[in-house]
């Protein structure tokens, strides 16, 4: 055995009391950078990808917060979104991040307990399936305050949803690392 | 003496790293000038924050074994609490100015600390004053130079009166007038206020009229941890350890090991000139 192996005590270990509060400052400056980049993404061809939901879904990946926290996440991500809103029913963004983040938070809390907290696609899936989740809901909303039928929801508005979707879960995937790597720096260097 | 850090049999280990930490038994003595050195990847900067409670219990981690600031153990108390005790000044200083004006800086952790606010006035002039910015309180952080912010943040440390002061690296990014200075004033600050100071420093030339003691990290465990002139030779010894003495005592050292001969203390180069000129050694101009 390595001279330095030798003799070292059973370690203790201890979760980073700092997470306390830096989840906040994480979510906070995400959904702030979200708000910007919202503002200013030009439209192409009816699609633009929904910054603030990439943004929550990192976090969500970054944090791994409680299913209130996540919550908490969803509400104030909607509440973002009201004063910008070109739709027909812009409260509908509330409802439909809610659903957004709580779907993220649950997927991120089964990938992490059945032991895929390195997967490389986390984040593309998890970012994925809370646009789908909270597009779904804002698009529903819509067909119901706007009485459309059934057949524009499903073969007109979903397919929008999905392919933002693919983007949303795109950027996901593309700034976690970088993200990460920003915020838990100092973790593993001395 | 009486010792105002203890470390004892602590190991550490960030979430998803190695053994940075191995075997810490070490302490730092009040009123001292301490210097840790040792080379890049050593533990250096994790002890530092072992020192100021951000390690292990504010990072988070696996560790084993206590440290104690001030008598008490780290277990359990806050940052900022220790923080009232123990100044830290990070090498990236930068990161830790989080106002618009220099009194804001200042003021910052003691009306967080809920300090009423005359005495935040005083206690802010004052530490200014001390740092060689007097009046400045309404100067915006961008209109001071890098060396004044670096001031500054000392400033903001000292506010509070801590009884340790443990800064890392806070040269790091400065030219060799600019580090010069900062030593001198820190080494003001320790002698008027009695205040222990401890330094990572891999430049240890700038130091070496100051430093009552050392502490030489490698690869995480410590090689050396003794009064400056006792920890010295071990660092000579080692050959990697050796660029990182003092140039003045790698001359010293090595010219005792090669003459059999003992010299003395050496501060700075008139210490030096005076005793080989006392043990008989003669300038040669060739």
């Amino acid at each position: 055995m390595d001279d330095k192996q030798k003799n070292i005590p059973q370690l203790i270990e201890i979760e980073p009391m700092q997470d306390g509060y830096r989840w906040v400052a994480i979510t906070a400056m995400l959904l702030a950078i979200g708000i910007i980049l919202h503002t200013v993404s030009p439209n192409v061809g009816g699609v633009t990808p929904n910054w603030t939901i990439a943004m929550y879904s990192i976090v969500i990946n970054l944090t791994n917060p409680k299913l209130s926290q996540a919550i908490g996440i969803g509400f104030i991500a909607g509440l973002t979104l009201v004063p910008s809103s070109k739709s027909a029913f812009p409260l509908g963004n509330i409802a439909s991040e809610l659903t957004g983040a709580t779907v993220c938070c649950v997927l991120v809390k089964a990938m992490l307990s059945v032991g895929l907290e390195n997967w490389k696609l986390r984040p593309f899936v998890t970012g994925l399936m809370a646009t789908m989740a909270s597009g779904g809901v804002f698009t529903f909303i819509l067909k119901i305050v706007l009485n459309l039928p059934l057949s524009v929801w499903i073969y007109a508005m979903l397919p929008v949803v999905a392919t933002v979707g693919v983007l949303n879960g795109l950027i996901t995937y593309l700034m976690y690392a970088p993200v990460r790597k920003l915020f838990y720096v100092q973790e593993d260097k001395d | 003496m009486e010792n105002v850090i203890q470390l004892e049999n602590f190991y550490f280990a960030y979430k998803r790293s190695d053994l940075v930490l191995r075997d810490i038994d070490l302490n730092i003595k009040k009123g001292s000038f301490t210097v840790i050195a040792g080379p890049s990847g050593a533990g250096k900067t994790t002890l530092c924050k072992a020192m100021t409670g951000i390690v292990p219990y504010y990072m988070g981690g696996r560790y084993s074994g206590d440290v104690k600031v001030l008598g008490e153990s780290t277990k359990g108390k806050k940052v900022s609490d220790i923080a009232m005790r123990v100044g830290f000044i990070m090498e990236d200083y930068e990161s830790q100015l989080v106002s618009l004006t220099a009194g804001e800086e200042v003021a910052f952790s003691l009306l967080n600390h809920g300090f009423a606010p005359a005495e935040v006035a005083e206690r802010t002039r004052k530490a200014l004053e001390d740092v060689g910015l007097p009046g400045r309180e309404s100067y915006q952080l961008d209109e001071l130079s890098g060396g004044q912010r670096q001031r500054l943040l000392l400033a903001s440390v000292l506010a509070v009166h801590p009884e340790i002061i443990v800064l890392d690296e806070p040269v790091s990014a400065m030219d060799p007038d600019g580090a010069i200075s900062l030593y001198k004033l820190v080494y003001d600050i320790h002698r008027r206020y009695g205040t222990t100071i401890v330094v990572v420093e891999h430049r240890t030339d700038y130091l070496l009229p100051y430093a009552t003691d050392m502490i030489v990290l490698k690869e995480g465990a410590v090689v050396a941890a003794d009064k400056f002139e006792l920890a010295a030779p071990a660092m000579y010894a080692d050959e990697v350890l050796r660029p990182l003495l003092p140039s003045l005592w790698q001359v010293k050292l090595g010219l005792e090991e090669r003459f059999g001969v003992k010299l003395g203390d050496w501060r700075n180069e008139k210490d030096a000139l005076a005793d080989l000129k006392a043990q008989g050694f003669e300038r040669r101009a060739d």
